[in-house]
């Protein structure tokens, strides 16, 4: 039910014209004076083109509810889109995506930095200038040290190892290993020698080879400063030292965290937020169906999670005219898919892979996801419309042929030579609804061509570190299709494909390239990849190594992600931020 | 949750009506223990629907999954791919599907009713035979031989009582992996549930059991036994045992549709039986975990209605039971 | 008497223990017998990047390589004694009863469990209240009025009651009294301190539904208790002296049956006080039920540790006040 956002690494060459794309004056969230005053339903699926209901009206209490919790509030500890698009109301990181609808949001611009980094050195060293006068919560002032800080919090996995682990694997390695700041503390602050701060607005990334889309690492909530004096280690998600325009009141873990506006954020130092309610609660773990009729009756402004509502409240949404005009429907940037696993037996056999891929019955399938709204559109490529380069093709007739085609399903059966069907296990995580209806449908239809399936369910928590992500225990256990997700950390064809297909990415737990797919077109592609510096050519590589994938069959898509989100009446400045695939949560004002 | 069991003790005395019936000129004969509350029963109306209902709903459990259709097969062009609904009103019933349809999948809800019903009788019958298997056997040797034995028993008994049993089948059944102890998927669940719901139910039993065992222990026919050498194995399986026979019946009857409640509250809270294999608390927690009662409420109150009847039949085939077997319950 | 109490308060402590050792046995030792080692146990609470460095720090870090018995010293010792955590800047100490860090969050189990005391005590009192007056009540009146219209129409709506599953009462009374016609809207704990009118009036439907299965039960179990002890000899000697109906059935006869009744109530409250699980799922309220479920959703041990010893010791507690009222009224229990 909750978004994941995975990790991948993008490549080398410049993405500067991505990220640096100058957009104009950009209205990005409600430049207009206009008070509200606009009537509340806009349209359906308005929020994904425009931004509605702007206005700068101040004053309310914007009530957010989950029906789980978050991994962390510490900046530095968390994983989630939902969560990184909450930080943003208390932190400033070095860079961040822009505050505006539509293609616009995907562009990185500057936050707490005056500008993009500073290439020098082949690529190997990233300069940034911090604004001078950003403030904390209490008032003192920020400066680079406290983004070194920030950065350094992320060395020590057993304090915080929730979050992403970009930077202990792209900066220089020292030796011996940099700990983090809390082992031997006063050694260890200010001890990672690979970030350098000559003075208060300056930061220095020296990195082990040249990364171009350094930029985008930046704009992870990791860089968000943190005064050394004021962290309290694993105690600092109670309360996160603010340099957004809010700060935690207070929070009860797991029950309710309240923010109240930070008196010493200026907006002129942070154009991609605004400051416009009085105070913002976030309720955690409600009932996910009371949830949505609190959210519908107008006892609740936003659903955090922003994965979509429950089957109840989309026929609600869909059969009502007036909610319906007040919903929308964007794509969340995520790709439901089986993997194809390629060394267990017989699915080692490609033609056995190809039998899965024609005798799938592709919306069945996506009905499992929850239809053509609420689910997505029926996938035939691995990479989704928004990754950057994606073509579309159909080896399989997955959008000619949705229901599966059995003659071709049994002809590739004999050239693999298993004419009469074969046993394989389906891997899938047990409390996920919609993966639990996926995999059982897969199995259905499977049945139909003669292969015979058995269903192996596991807690999300533990899916990728102990069962589908350790090839051993895949092949113990005959997993040969193994349902998952995917979306990139940002929207970039090496980000999503490079983890996911490259041989090198292999590893024994917590494996990612889940079908072990190692095959030299891909791999040599993705190197390629990683090496050009012009940005039409890397792109132009990330529709081959989509289709030397299919070809492999070492994936089966299913649907290109889409989540049903209701837009309250009493938002104002709502739009679809594309690149968290759901409401844009810094800019939310109230009527 | 506790078991809707009472502590009154049901003793086994002969009702002087035996002496009188003879009516209708046959023999006069004495009736046994077991005649007499047959005939009783039968008279009670009421308690013999539910008995009919108990017998029919085995009968279903048993026999059933052959005569309906495969539970596991998908019928998308019955469901409304949109909404995920079944189109047509009451959830898509129809002739070849009686009961309608389930959504998103559009498998036939009788079959499922069906298959799951073998499943949810299956864990109950299963789990009540443990509990009473052990739970006989603690109380009556702790209710007979006293002493130590007797404190020991009833220690464990208070330690059982005091586990939250909900706490432990969901904690279980996430640390258990999913082939273990030679054995795996379903069948593993299964027997894990089964031990879940049995394994910390005994106690109740054990309880009333010891209680009786107590009672009878200080009557006379016991005394009788020992007078005439009778020693401590013959006096536990001639003289009480039999004398059990009724509460034993009488509270595994009340204590089944429990365990049928214990494995619907189980599913609600996702550790239930796997999928695609069917079982009632399976459907109803499907149904309002995922939303479906809103968009089909048949989906909910057909599984709900099953769990419903055959709780209901239990229960009054149970009373019926012990008000059969304790003459002083009135008539 | 003080005797009894006191060799009784020993018995609990004894019973606790049990009840830890085997819960820890259950959570600790039944992965590793059934072939998971203390790495693949470290290797849920990593997050996304499962390096080995990372899994064995975490693995030291929340003492899961040490053997199980020392596992075990170590969390009694720290309910008794306190331990000491390193957050990273600093060392703080938790004071005992100290069941342990969250792996998930790293912050205390007991601070959390404390706040959620107070929203299951409200439900289960409350609901206590309901079903003891109620059901008793009905069930006292059924058997004196025994055949009649109200008996059988009030017994049958007790076996409907007793044979419909809690998440499915409570949702219909969501969607009918909360969502569709908004008599309760918003059903949210408010802590009476904040405001009792409406800590109340947010705990009606739980307290309703939650009510409901248990009122029917006790219903059922006063009258057939009733009943019972209306046909024993001492009612008909009391008859014979010339009492009146109602001294007979109020002074004599409720007596006897409601012994039974209090002593399955005590097991009741006692198991609903560590948290009525179901109820707090489908009512959002978040107790130590909800707290149990989310516990063992993200299989963080301490809490589940934490939360089924608190549990235990409720149930434990009521036993042992419903065994000392007997103890007051009968002294024949005493020995």
């Amino acid at each position: 039910m909750r978004r994941r956002r995975t990790i991948g690494l993008a490549a080398l060459g410049a993405a500067a014209a991505l990220a640096l794309a100058a957009c104009g004056g950009g209205s990005s969230g409600g430049g207009s004076g206009s008070s509200s005053g606009s009537s509340s339903a806009a349209g359906f699926n308005a929020a994904i083109t425009k931004v509605v209901n702007p206005s700068n009206h101040k004053g309310g209490t914007l009530t957010f509810a989950d029906s789980s919790t978050t991994d962390s509030t510490d900046p530095g500890n968390t994983y989630y889109a939902f969560s990184w698009n909450l930080t943003r109301f208390y932190t400033m990181p070095l860079m961040t995506y822009k505050s505006c609808p539509g293609q616009c949001g995907l562009q990185v611009v500057p936050d707490l930095a005056t500008g993009p980094g500073v290439v020098t050195d082949n690529g190997l060293t990233w300069t940034y200038h911090i604004q001078p006068d950003v403030k904390f919560e209490d008032g003192t002032t920020v400066t680079s040290s406290d983004v070194k800080y920030a950065v350094e919090r992320t060395f020590d996995r057993a304090k915080l190892p929730l979050g992403p682990n970009y930077f202990s694997l792209l900066l220089k390695p020292q030796k011996p290993a940099y700990p983090g700041p809390y082992k031997d503390r006063s050694k260890n602050i200010m001890g990672l020698k690979a970030v350098q701060t000559p003075n208060p607005t300056t930061i220095v990334f020296h990195l082990a080879k040249p990364f171009a889309d350094f930029n985008y690492v930046v704009a992870i909530p990791q860089t968000a400063p943190v005064p050394p004096n004021k962290d309290t280690g694993s105690n600092y998600q109670l309360h996160p030292w603010s340099t957004g325009p809010y700060k935690f009141q207070s929070y009860q873990l797991n029950k309710q965290t309240t923010l109240v506006p930070n008196t010493f954020w200026k907006a002129s130092t942070d154009p991609q937020a605004k400051q416009l309610p009085s105070k913002i609660v976030i309720n955690w773990n409600v009932n996910a169906n009371d949830l949505d009729n609190r959210l519908l009756a107008g006892d609740l402004d936003v659903d955090a999670a922003g994965t979509g509502v429950q089957a109840a409240a989309r026929a609600k949404i869909l059969s009502s005219p007036t909610l319906k005009a007040s919903s929308d429907d964007p794509i969340s940037g995520f790709l439901w898919f089986a993997y194809l696993n390629t060394v267990v037996k017989p699915m080692n056999n490609v033609h056995c892979r190809m039998a899965v891929e024609y005798g799938a019955n592709k919306t069945n399938q996506q009905t499992a996801y929850g239809g053509p709204v609420a689910g997505g559109a029926i996938a035939s490529t691995v990479a989704p419309p928004n990754v950057l380069g994606q073509k579309h093709f159909d080896l399989y007739e997955a959008t000619t042929k949705p229901g599966g085609d059995l003659a071709k399903a049994k002809s590739e059966l004999q050239a693999c030579g298993q004419p009469n069907g074969f046993s394989t296990g389906i891997a899938y995580r047990s409390d996920r609804p919609k993966e639990v209806q996926a995999a059982q449908s897969l199995q259905a239809a499977l049945s139909q061509v003669g292969i015979k399936t058995s269903l192996h369910g596991y807690p999300s928590g533990t899916y990728f570190s102990n069962f589908a992500g350790v090839p051993k225990y895949v092949h113990n256990h005959n997993l040969g299709i193994l349902m998952g997700g995917w979306a990139p950390d940002w929207p970039d064809g090496y980000g999503f494909f490079d983890f996911i297909t490259a041989g090198d990415t292999i590893s024994p737990a917590g494996n990612t390239n889940i079908e072990e797919l190692n095959d030299p077109v891909v791999n040599n592609l993705l190197n390629k990849m990683a090496a050009t510096n012009d940005a039409t050519t890397r792109n132009s590589y990330t529709a081959q190594i989509d289709m030397q994938v299919m070809k492999q069959a070492a994936i089966l898509p299913e649907v290109y992600a889409k989540s049903l989100l209701y837009r309250s009446p009493n938002l104002t400045n709502v739009y679809v931020q594309p690149y968290y695939g759901m409401y844009n949560y810094a800019v939310l004002g109230l009527k | 949750m506790a078991a809707p069991l009472d502590v009154a003790p049901s003793g086994g005395e002969v009702a002087p009506e035996a002496a009188l019936s003879g009516v209708s000129g046959k023999a006069i004969e004495g009736r046994s223990l077991g005649q007499i509350a047959w005939m009783r029963l039968r008279r009670d109306k009421i308690a013999m629907t539910g008995g009919a209902v108990v017998v029919f709903l085995i009968l279903v459990a048993i026999f059933g999954p052959f005569l309906v259709q495969n539970p596991t097969i998908y019928h998308a062009n019955l469901i409304n791919p949109t909404f995920s609904r079944p189109n047509g009103p009451f959830g898509g019933i129809s002739l070849a599907h009686p009961f309608g349809v389930e959504p998103v999948t559009g498998r036939d809800v009788l079959s499922r009713v069906v298959n799951g019903a073998r499943v949810s009788l299956l864990i109950a019958f299963l789990s009540t035979a443990l509990a009473v298997g052990i739970g006989v056997v603690m109380g009556v040797i702790a209710g007979y031989f006293g002493g130590w034995v007797d404190a020991v028993i009833a220690r464990a008994m208070d330690v059982f009582l005091a586990f939250p049993l909900l706490v432990f089948a969901i904690a279980l059944v996430g640390v258990i992996p999913s082939s273990a102890f030679g054995l795996s998927g379903n069948s593993l669940r299964i027997g894990l549930l089964v031990f879940v719901i049995g394994f910390f139910a005994w106690p109740y039993m054990g309880r009333i059991i010891r209680g009786q065992t107590l009672s009878l222990r200080e009557r006379e026919f016991v005394d009788a036994a020992r007078s005439i050498g009778a020693r401590g194995p013959y006096i536990l399986f001639r003289e009480l045992l039999p004398n059990l026979v009724a509460p034993i019946l009488v509270y595994s009857t009340l204590l089944i549709p429990t365990n049928i409640l214990f494995e619907a509250a189980l599913s609600y809270l996702g550790v239930g039986i796997i999928p695609p294999q069917p079982s009632w608390g399976g459907m109803l927690s499907d149904a309002v975990n995922n939303g479906y009662y809103s968009i089909d409420p048949m989906y909910m109150i057909i599984p709900g209605l099953a769990i419903f009847i055959t709780v209901m039949a239990f229960n009054l085939f149970g009373d019926g039971l012990r008000d059969a077997l304790d003459p002083r319950s009135g008539r | 008497m003080i005797t009894f109490i006191v060799r009784r308060l020993f018995a609990t402590i004894f019973l606790l223990i049990v009840v830890s050792m085997i819960t820890f046995a259950i959570f600790f030792l039944i992965p590793r017998l059934a072939g998971q080692n203390s790495y693949e146990l470290a290797t849920q609470y990593v997050g996304r990047n499962p390096t080995r460095a990372a899994v064995l720090a975490i693995e030291d870090k929340l003492g899961l390589n040490a053997p199980v018995y020392l596992q075990y010293a170590r969390f009694l010792k720290a309910i008794v004694f306190g331990t000491h955590y390193n957050s990273g800047t600093s060392t703080t100490y938790c004071p005992p009863p100290c069941f342990g860090y969250s792996f998930k969050t790293q912050q205390p189990v007991w601070p959390q469990m404390v706040s959620d005391i107070p929203v299951t005590l409200s439900l289960a009192i409350g609901a206590a209240v309901i079903w003891l007056v109620g059901g008793v009540t009905i069930g006292i009146i059924s058997a004196l009025k025994r055949g009649t219209l109200f008996d059988r129409f009030s017994m049958g709506l007790a076996l409907v009651g007793v044979s419909l599953p809690i998440f499915f009462t409570g949702l219909i009374a969501l969607e009918l009294f909360s969502y569709k016609w908004p008599i309760f809207p918003n059903v949210q704990y408010v802590s009476f301190s904040t405001n009792p009118l409406l800590w109340a009036r947010n705990l009606v439907l739980p307290w309703i539904v939650l009510a409901l299965l248990y009122a029917a039960l006790y219903a059922r179990l006063t009258r057939a208790g009733m009943l019972e002890t209306m046909s024993e000899d001492f009612i008909r000697t009391a008859r014979a002296k010339g009492l009146r109906e109602r001294t007979v059935i109020f002074k004599h006869g409720l007596r006897a049956t409601l012994t039974p009744i209090v002593t399955i109530f005590g097991m009741d409250l006692g198991l609903l006080l560590g948290g009525a699980i179901i109820t707090e799922v489908t009512f959002s309220l978040h107790g130590l039920g909800l707290f149990t479920v989310e516990a063992v959703q993200n299989q963080d041990l301490p809490e589940i540790l934490g939360v089924t010893m608190l549990a235990a010791f409720f149930i434990v507690i009521a036993n042992l006040v419903v065994d000392i009222l007997y103890a007051v009224v009968d002294p024949r229990v005493r020995h």
